[in-house]
């Protein structure tokens, strides 16, 4: 917008026109980076990019969509701070968020026999029914105890896989697999461990138990498993991909504008001010 | 039979709504204000989202009750609702005001549409009234047999009463919601050309000069020459049609879906009978190689994803000929009608006497068993897959062509049909009616396909270093601090750190800080947000003049809607008064009458034990009523004061507007005025949406764009630019039939349930 008047008033001063170029040049990469965000009005602008600016995102979907993200994934406290500013009935009680959030923060603390017991607790059957979900959490707190012994005394954890996990393996070949990889964490050093076995040891291993457990949980409680956020999220980049394979006329890259916010903070009046 | 008071209070206090329906009465309520709101009954049961078909039937609710009495809801716009059973008939108000609202009644019952299908976003949440008036054409939800007899036509439960032609399994897909669009649009545009011409009947000015006062309401108000324009009997809530959700382009994706074979495109020797849907051969001759053709009357529009049609042979079983040379399929125009569909160039087809299928050629190739009288053959075209295949009875068949070049082909594609013998007859069903294939079942599988391979998808690449998980959280937050949702942002990025400091696996390494920036520009909004949504216009407004000085004048527009929502929000509170009102008065009535029914009829009382609790103690009733008395009084007088408040402030807004030269700012005022025109907008339905909590929301986010307009920041959050760049690309998609015709974003929140404004 500020380079289009700029350009105006340029114009009127019946300036030389490669003099202006060359202003209009400086003043566009000046503001390139807020230029690729908000060029409402630039003319260059591809025709996608107009059509998007022309689609209401409805704010009651938008608020939607984040309110049923912050109960789904377990923030209790930021879905009850949203329902209140946004004038939104919570969508699921405050203490069922809290309890997903209790056995998450469990799992993601590495404390993993609190966290099957909070599960057993909520919902006697819910291990029973799924092995699979069983054994991740088994492993995963073998995974613990092969963390906590770090060269030291392995008994616990090979007592461990021998009694929970043994039993289990031998039933099915891929928790007998996992079992192998797992026990391999006890004769290898950590800290040059191949790519597969390293992601054992990794806390996005944590993350991903954590939420397999919350999923699972949801499921038994009303048949969605995940947030309506990361199937629109996967349809955004599905959507482009299958676009582009099928050669459809898009920019080179359609930018989310996350990026340009965080610019916008960079500039404001106040220091940014950190919370925690 | 149940106390009939008690219609008035929702549907969970009523009990026997269909006594009182079966009975052919009217119903015993003194109480029912106005035709009015009769009318609104009905309409409500229309609009409302149901999710099941049998549920009116299983819950009687006041809504489906006066259903009945209201005669059928679906009948054509020139049909009337004029009953003489009508309680409005009994009402004392003057016959002019009696035209009126059988006038304004009528104005809104053409507008209606029958309900919303399946687990769509509830009207209530929508935030941009944009969306307020997509309650489909459809018949509500899985259309079971039941829903027919609501139609002028038990045979076709997937035609609107308007004629709009909702086949089933393409509920919920775009295209067909912008086939809906334009027909409203059309329908709309056909009943405002008969109001120009004079031709409706009844008094149209009435509504403008009197406001219609109810008998049974308390707010008898002045009637001050508040001007209601002959607008208000439009239907506020379909402005849908002016603002259709997808921008329009080219026209294939919203050309209409076959509806009837094609009078004017048959070979000479056929017949096409009825409303369109039988064809029958008369019997002139035609030689070997010739057979007699007709296409439907539109072509198969590829961005429907996938087309179906069906034919059910017609000839009697004693024809000597079982199977009869009958052929179903698809055809352009270049092929000719007079011969069958396969032999000609761009014709596709089926052929009943040897089963054979033929692609563009003279030569065909053995298919699948030969079909004939009795037999219903359908012809499915995947334009995603590029492939056709048919059924038979019900049953599917494998594909009969593959990799057909859709693109290749120089004409649209019509469904076709060929017979050759005099007394051939065939009966198509183009989606009125429900298929005998499970085509849904069928449609719902390419959709899991897709939704298969949208769940896989990867999303690392979006953003370059952000995993799945961390993208959404970037992209919540990002949003939070964008709208001003600062505690929300603040609780959000302290669980966030607590998840990081949980995750960590050396406890000496140091979690990365969320910023959270804490302006008091944020603080401001959300204020500002807050006084709208709780409904202090005023307050917002000098909110925003304080911090924002410039953002009013400089957004007119806004500014506007602002003050409109004042005048709403000034009849919204009176209108909660009259009900708070009315709600203690049938209380104190039905105390009274259940007193003296106490007395005469102790089974009664035993029937209801709940009515019992309100009337333990007879004395204090007596008592409880002087008080009710008393309070009324006193409330009447202060509605009454409201009322004009809002009629004076109305007055000033039309002053101030007055000289706005553009069309929308009169339209908007002659909206919202209309409130006036019902004694109890609240109870209204096709205008309480305009005093409900979504209005507000509109307004607040408005404001909240312009602020940030204002401040040069992006009027937009990330996550709503992912939602519109996801409507888009889904769009492109679209196109010729490709994957994008099986899933919509709507399709993704509407699996959120539903979630109502406070």
């Amino acid at each position: 917008m500020s380079i289009r008047s700029a350009a105006l008033e340029l114009g009127g001063h019946d300036i030389d026109s490669t003099l202006r170029d060359a202003v209009f040049a400086q003043l566009r990469e000046s503001f390139g980076r807020m230029n690729s965000s908000t060029s409402a009005a630039t003319s260059t602008q591809h025709a996608f990019d107009k059509r998007a600016a022309d689609v209401k995102a409805p704010k009651s979907d938008i608020n939607a969509l984040i309110l049923d993200y912050l109960t789904m994934e377990g923030y209790p406290k930021a879905a009850a701070k949203f329902c209140k500013e946004a004038n939104l009935q919570p969508q699921q009680p405050d203490d069922s968020i809290q309890t997903r959030h209790a056995i998450q923060h469990a799992i993601h603390s590495g404390n993993i026999e609190s966290a099957i017991s909070a599960l057993n607790e909520l919902d006697p059957e819910i291990l029973d029914k799924d092995p699979e979900l069983h054994f991740s959490l088994l492993q995963q707190q073998m995974i613990e105890l092969i963390r906590q012994c770090d060269g030291g005394d392995v008994t616990p954890a090979v007592n461990f896989a021998v009694e929970k996990l043994g039993p289990r393996a031998a039933t099915n070949s891929d928790f007998l697999l996992e079992l192998e990889k797992t026990m391999s964490l006890l004769i290898f050093p950590h800290d040059n461990l191949q790519p597969d076995l390293a992601a054992l040891l990794s806390s996005d291993l944590r993350r991903d138990t954590a939420t397999k457990v919350n999923e699972a949980v949801l499921q038994r409680q009303n048949e969605r498993r995940e947030a309506a956020i990361r199937q629109l999220v996967r349809m955004r980049a599905w959507g482009e991909t299958s676009a582009r394979s099928k050669k459809k006329d898009l920019p080179d890259s359609i930018e989310l504008g996350l990026s340009a916010d965080s610019m916008e903070h960079g500039e404001g009046q106040d220091e940014p001010m950190i919370t925690t | 039979m149940t106390n009939p008071y008690q219609q008035q209070h929702g549907p969970s206090n009523f009990i026997g709504g269909d006594s009182l329906a079966s009975a052919g009465l009217p119903p015993l309520n003194a109480r029912r204000p106005s035709y009015a709101s009769v009318v609104s009954g009905s309409i409500s049961a229309l609009t409302r989202p149901t999710r099941s078909s049998f549920s009116h039937l299983l819950n009687p609710s006041p809504d489906s009750e006066q259903h009945a009495h209201a005669g059928n809801p679906y009948s054509t716009a020139q049909n009337t609702r004029f009953d003489p059973d009508m309680p409005f008939a009994r009402t004392r108000a003057s016959g002019e005001e009696n035209a009126a609202r059988y006038h304004l009644s009528q104005g809104l019952d053409s507008g209606l549409w029958p309900a919303q299908h399946g687990a769509r976003f509830p009207y209530f949440s929508r935030a941009f009234d944009l969306y307020m008036g997509k309650s489909p054409l459809l018949p509500p939800g899985s259309a079971g047999p039941e829903e027919g007899r609501f139609f002028s036509s038990a045979s076709m439960p997937n035609v609107s009463s308007t004629g709009f032609l909702a086949p089933s399994y393409l509920r919920g897909t775009v295209y067909l919601q912008k086939l809906e669009e334009k027909h409203r649009a059309r329908v709309l545009a056909e009943r405002d050309g008969n109001v120009s011409n004079g031709t409706q009947t009844g008094p149209s000015t009435s509504v403008s000069s009197s406001r219609l006062v109810s008998n049974g309401s308390s707010s008898h108000l002045p009637a001050i020459g508040t001007k209601v324009s002959g607008s208000t009997h439009r239907g506020v809530a379909y402005e849908i049609v002016e603002k259709p959700m997808y921008p329009a382009e080219e026209d294939d994706a919203a050309s209409p879906l076959p509806s009837r074979w094609n009078k004017d495109d048959k070979e000479a020797a056929l017949e096409v009978l009825g409303d369109g849907y039988e064809v029958r051969h008369t019997g002139r001759a035609s030689n070997e190689l010739e057979a007699s053709a007709v296409r439907a009357d539109h072509h198969m529009s590829p961005s429907c994803g996938v087309y179906y049609f069906e034919i059910t042979v017609l000839n009697k079983k004693k024809d000597n000929m079982k199977t009869p040379p009958i052929a179903i399929g698809f055809a352009s125009k270049e092929a000719s009608i007079s011969r069958a569909p396969g032999w000609e160039p761009e014709s596709w087809g089926y052929h009943g006497d040897d089963g054979n299928s033929f692609a563009s050629q003279n030569v065909g190739k053995p298919y699948a068993e030969q079909f004939g009288a009795g037999d219903t053959v359908g012809c499915l075209v995947n334009f995603r897959l590029n492939h056709a295949l048919f059924t038979k009875n019900g049953r599917e068949l494998p594909i009969a062509f593959r990799d057909i070049n859709f693109k290749e082909v120089k004409g649209k594609l019509y469904p076709i049909v060929s017979l050759k013998k005099k007394e051939d007859h065939i009966m198509a069903n183009f989606g009125q009616r429900p298929f005998m294939f499970d085509i849904d079942g069928y449609m719902k599988r390419q959709q899991a396909m897709i939704e298969e391979e949208i769940r896989r998808a990867d999303t690392s690449r979006l953003v370059p270093g952000l995993s799945e998980t961390d993208l959404i959280q970037q992209l919540v937050l990002q949003f939070l601090q964008h709208d001003g949702y600062v505690e929300t942002a603040r609780a959000f990025a302290e669980e966030l750190q607590a998840e990081q400091t949980a995750l960590r696996l050396d406890p000496n390494q140091p979690v990365r800080g969320i910023n959270i920036k804490d302006d008091q520009d944020a603080h401001n909004r959300q204020r500002i947000r807050r006084a709208i949504l709780e409904g202090d216009i005023d307050r917002a407004m000098k909110d925003t003049d304080t911090y924002y000085p410039t953002v009013l004048r400089d957004n007119e527009q806004v500014y506007f809607h602002l003050r409109c929502r004042k005048f709403i929000e000034m009849v919204r509170r009176e209108a909660e008064l009259n009900i708070q009102l009315e709600e203690r008065r049938s209380m104190a009535a039905k105390s009274h009458q259940q007193r003296q029914a106490d007395d005469n009829d102790h089974e009664m009382v035993e029937a209801e034990p709940a009515q019992l609790e309100t009337d333990t103690a007879p004395r204090d009733q007596d008592y409880h009523m002087d008080m009710t008395m008393a309070e009324d009084a006193a409330d009447a007088s202060g509605v009454s004061k409201l009322s004009q408040d809002a009629l004076a402030y109305g007055m000033e807004l039309r002053a101030e507007f007055n000289t706005d030269p553009r069309r929308e700012t009169a339209k908007q005022l002659d909206e919202i005025f209309s409130l006036i025109a019902y004694p109890n907008p609240l109870k209204v339905k096709e205008v309480a949406h305009m005093l409900d909590g979504t209005g507000r929301v509109a307004v607040a986010e408005e404001l909240n764009s312009a602020i940030l307009m204002s401040l040069g920041k992006s009027s937009r959050a990330a996550l709503e630019n992912v939602y519109a760049q996801t409507c888009v690309l889904l769009d492109t998609l679209r196109k010729d039939g490709g994957d994008g015709a099986f899933v919509t974003v709507q399709s993704v929140v509407d699996r959120i349930p539903p979630s109502r404004l406070r």
